[in-house]
């Protein structure tokens, strides 16, 4: 029991990391479902984060209600940016919603509310371990829900081709928002747990590198399910600590091992490593329009 | 009066930098509809690699210069080779090919951390004479000038040779339609090998340039650089090099007076991707691009 | 199907956490009784490398000297390194390693003081004595009286700086420069503004910069119009050569002298900006070449070491190291953590590099600081 305490006391925090890693990723997960790369989830995490750190902090507000307070507020920063933004496909997408992304943490930066370049620091640590991992596990068990729903059959036909569904009679513009604010109002929980993890959060944690990250997590992990990102944010979030064991503890291999499994995924395995797995799965996985996958 | 005069100096400047980084971006994305993530790699390694001829091969700066942005050319094949050709059949190979440039941009980094180490390093003193000519107020040093004048060059060299040039004439057919580009006889691997050359040598000019000026190099440099290069394309509309050339003007320009204005550097940023966020949504060809989007 | 997926994802699973697990076993190393583990939260990358380095070596002679020193009898001391990164976020992990998993008697560091701010909450609430080598800004001593620090504070040094600029040069109106990013350049603006306002110096401008900006020339342009008598510029030494460089290649004469904090003290600031940095005034806890005999004996043998003199970094971190070791004797344990505390507390007159050395009350450092310029590309005092 001794041990157990020391190991929690030692990759506790490593823990509770991956944890929200696979909560942001998930959130991610969701707008690629629809076939929208979308890379402001690191951002609406941050707004998430600020605005239940700033309640608890200034104003006394409890944790959960905080939480829930953020997870709306960026849900509805995704409305707004959502609508005039999804007119736009692939790259240029991407490169909107990370202009956006920016737009935030700079202004993050200059507000004084926010703390600054310094973040807010003092934030009462009331995320604890396991309620990271319930809230994870409810989260996947929604979206594993989700993807046999009738929402998830349109995200599934967006997907694949949109100018189809929308011949198909399928509202694309409500689903498309629909799942670019559902990831977002998930990113703002994540980021909001994630603020009262560790007294502090600086506007850098939700900058571009995080959107890549995720992205990564996303891609290495596998799409076309929903264990797929969170797999791919437990492997890339804890292989720092795996290498360190195995004597890699430089930080150029450990970045370079990071760049070389990805490569490797999107070079051989472009469905991500959990198809691995999948390829002894069901048949009942496997719709039609699952002919145009490249195994 | 010359407050503002000496900002306009250092906003075209800094300017003609971005734009010589941003040319090697949207010639790639011209040909291949396909983001090359790794460009600010290249112009970290770049800069990196012309230091170490400097420092430790004790070459000139006049000659590691020429080579580091030769080196920085090979770079980019192994890019094409290892990262994007292998992806050109599927389906999807535009994303597909975004993610693998974003693998390759980290095992670069990478490479220059382990390679280099993680401080800052500069050139050594004297790797370049500089010398300040003062008239009326204004402060222009002999090295700015020089980078200005060589970004300018490079620039109009590409230029003339996309339109003169058979190999040139290649390229744009090839960024036109690369189907029917191969009909025509047109290598369009070679070619788009040839384009990758170019562009990764662009980049890794930029980066010696930006690091002898700034007189600091680090692994990260391209951090900095790499969205601001993305914001500079979009404005100038992908794919065109005249857009590029005056979206990094632009852009440097707007960078200079948000600061001088607002005495802070804080928004300095903000200013640039506010513009960007606009524009995508309003014209997201941006100002010089081509007018059919295609699917990205 | 489902349940072959399953069995092998819980495989999986399994040897990570054993792998995880059995890594920290063997890691772990049970000191001896007069072994003490002093854990060393430098910053070896990123933004404050150039500190980092400097105060690992200087810690790493200490130890080696006082290990040397120590024979049967003596408590040795066992360093542990750590790296983190110039930010709080790792600057967290590290500590919590620390605290957690290696069990040190007392930890050295972090090199910044914006990390500090974090990671001393955690040692404070845990209970484990943090000595600062480094740290000058404002709001670190306060977080606990686990908290010591042998590095002047920035509200002690500025003031003097002042004094001794006004007096020397007869600066009457200045522009200010400062990074409004990090808790060190930000508290150091504070206190040079409250200096200047009690000096009756009139601020023309107020610019400010972020950390790894490396084009100042917009804000230093805008400073030139102004026609300051001087600049004063509150940075780490990576931003800090960058303006000196930048101003004086923009045509900020000579005569207006550029004046700065704790970040100038680093020899990193003279190798970069090479001549610019010829008159460059700072205010310093230590000069290299203070007659002192722990300080001769020390500088001596840190350039046979070396290669090259020690900076402030380094003869604050050597500093450290000795109080510690001081502070553990007295307590007579390595691992009673408030014996150990009081034992720092009670120190008083210590033969340090820097002079004789006190805390105060409150935990800080207690001795007379210098202001220094830079003369032929070395650090001398300002006469």
């Amino acid at each position: 029991m001794e041990a157990l305490a020391q190991f929690f006391a030692i990759y506790g925090s490593l823990i509770n990391f991956i944890g929200i890693n696979a909560i942001l990723a998930l959130s991610l997960y969701l707008t690629l479902a629809a076939g929208q790369l979308s890379m402001g989830s690191a951002a609406f995490a941050g707004i998430g984060g600020y605005t239940a750190g700033i309640l608890t902090m200034k104003l006394g507000v409890p944790f959960l209600p905080a939480v829930a307070a953020g997870s709306v507020v960026a849900g509805i920063a995704g409305l707004l940016i959502g609508l005039p933004v999804l007119r736009l496909t692939g790259v240029f997408l991407a490169i909107a919603t990370l202009s956006f992304g920016e737009v935030v943490r700079i202004a993050v930066l200059n507000v004084d509310i926010t703390g600054g370049a310094q973040g807010l620091v003092g934030i009462p640590n009331h995320t604890k371990t396991w309620g990271i991992y319930l809230a994870l596990m409810v989260v996947g068990y929604g979206i594993a829900r989700l993807r046999y729903s009738r929402i998830g059959w349109c995200f599934e036909s967006i997907r694949e081709d949109e100018t189809a569904a929308k011949a198909m009679g399928i509202d694309t513009t409500y689903y498309k928002i629909l799942a670019f604010v559902l990831g977002a109002m998930l990113a703002g929980f994540a980021g909001a747990l994630y603020a009262h993890l560790n007294y502090l959060i600086t506007p850098r944690e939700f900058g571009f590198s995080v959107a890549v990250d995720l992205l990564i997590y996303n891609i290495v992990g596998g799409t076309r399910a929903w264990y797929g990102p969170v797999f791919g944010a437990i492997l890339l979030t804890a292989l720092p600590e795996i290498l360190r064991g195995t004597g890699i503890t430089a930080g150029p291999m450990r970045m370079a091992t990071n760049g070389l499994i990805l490569l490797a995924v999107i070079l051989f395995l472009p469905n991500g490593l959990v198809s691995i797995f999948r390829r002894t799965g069901t048949k009942r996985e496997k719709s039609p329009l699952a002919a145009s996958e490249e195994a | 009066m010359d407050l503002l005069a000496q900002q306009l100096v250092n906003g075209l400047f800094i300017g003609s930098v971005y734009g010589l980084f941003a040319i090697g971006y949207t010639l790639v994305f011209g040909v291949l509809d396909i983001l090359n993530l790794a460009h600010a790699a290249v112009f970290t390694l770049g800069g990196l690699i012309a230091l170490w001829l400097v420092e430790t091969c004790g070459l000139s700066i006049w000659m590691a210069f020429p080579a580091s942005v030769l080196i920085c050319g090979l770079l980019g094949l192994l890019l094409d080779r290892v990262a994007f050709a292998p992806l050109r059949q599927r389906a999807d190979s535009n994303f597909s090919g975004l993610i693998s440039s974003i693998a390759m941009a980290i095992i670069f980094e990478s490479a220059a951390l382990g390679l280099f180490g993680a401080r800052t390093v500069r050139f050594p003193a004297h790797t370049v004479s500089v010398s300040v000519w003062r008239w009326e107020g204004l402060s222009i040093t002999s090295l700015q000038v020089e980078i200005v004048a060589i970004s300018i060059l490079l620039m109009f060299a590409l230029t003339q040779f996309l339109n003169r040039a058979r190999v040139g004439k290649a390229i744009r057919a090839v960024a036109e339609n690369d189907r029917t580009a191969r009909l025509l006889g047109i290598h369009v691997d070679g070619i788009i090998a040839f384009t990758f050359f170019i562009s990764s040598a662009l980049g890794g000019a930029a980066g010696i340039l930006f690091g002898l000026y700034f007189d600091s190099l680090s692994p990260d440099m391209g951090r900095s650089i790499e969205l601001k290069g993305l914001a500079v394309i979009i404005l100038g509309g992908m794919g065109s090099i005249p857009g590029a050339i005056l979206g990094g003007l632009a852009f440097g320009l707007s960078e200079v007076l948000t600061v001088a204005i607002t005495g802070t550097s804080n928004l300095r940023d903000a200013v640039a991707f506010t513009v960007l966020f606009t524009v995508l949504v309003l014209r997201p060809s941006g100002l010089f691009g081509r007018k059919k989007l295609r699917e990205a | 199907m489902h349940n072959v997926q399953r069995r092998k994802l819980i495989v999986v699973a399994l040897f990570m956490a054993a792998g995880l697990f059995s890594g920290q076993i063997c890691t772990q190393s049970f000191a001896a009784a007069t072994e003490a583990k002093i854990g060393f939260a430098f910053s070896m990358t990123g933004a404050a490398a150039s500190y980092g380095a400097t105060q690992t070596k200087g810690a790493q002679m200490a130890v080696d000297e006082i290990n040397a020193a120590a024979g049967a009898e003596g408590i040795k001391i066992s360093p542990i390194f750590e790296d983190d990164a110039s930010v709080p976020q790792q600057g967290i992990n590290v500590f919590n390693k620390f605290i957690n998993a290696d069990k040190v008697s007392l930890i050295i560091g972090p090199t910044l003081s914006n990390t500090a701010q974090v990671t001393d909450r955690i040692a404070q609430t845990a209970g484990v004595p943090v000595l600062a080598i480094s740290n000058t800004a404002k709001g670190i001593t306060e977080i606990g009286d686990f908290i010591f620090r042998d590095s002047l504070t920035e509200m002690v040094v500025i003031p003097n700086t002042i004094k001794i600029v006004k007096e020397k040069f007869g600066v009457k109106k200045v522009a200010v420069f400062y990074g409004n990013d990090d808790a060190f350049t930000k508290g150091g603006y504070e206190a040079f503004k409250k200096a200047l306002a009690d000096a009756g110096m009139e601020i023309l401008t107020e610019q400010t910069f972020a950390k790894g900006d490396r084009d100042f020339s917009p804000q230093l342009t805008q400073i030139k119009g102004k026609n300051p008598d001087a600049i004063i510029v509150s940075a780490l030494v990576e931003e800090a050569s960058g303006i000196v460089s930048q101003a004086r290649q923009l045509g900020i004469p000579a005569t207006v002298p550029i004046i700065g904090g704790n970040g100038f003290n680093s020899p990193a600031l003279i190798k970069n900006a090479g001549e610019a940095a010829e008159g460059v005034i700072m205010g310093a806890a230590w000069n290299v070449t203070s007659t002192n005999p722990v300080n001769t004996k020390f500088v001596e043998a840190f350039t046979a070491k070396n290669g090259g003199a020690p900076d402030q970094f380094a003869a604050q971190a050597y500093t450290g190291v000795y109080i510690a070791y001081e502070a553990l004797k007295k307590a007579g344990s390595t691992t009673d953590h408030k014996a150990i505390r009081d034992a720092l507390l009670q120190l008083k007159d210590l033969d340090t590099v820097l002079g004789k050395f006190s805390f105060t009350p409150e935990r800080d450092a207690n001795h007379v600081p210098v202001v220094q310029i830079v003369k032929g590309g070395k650090f001398a005092v300002l006469e």
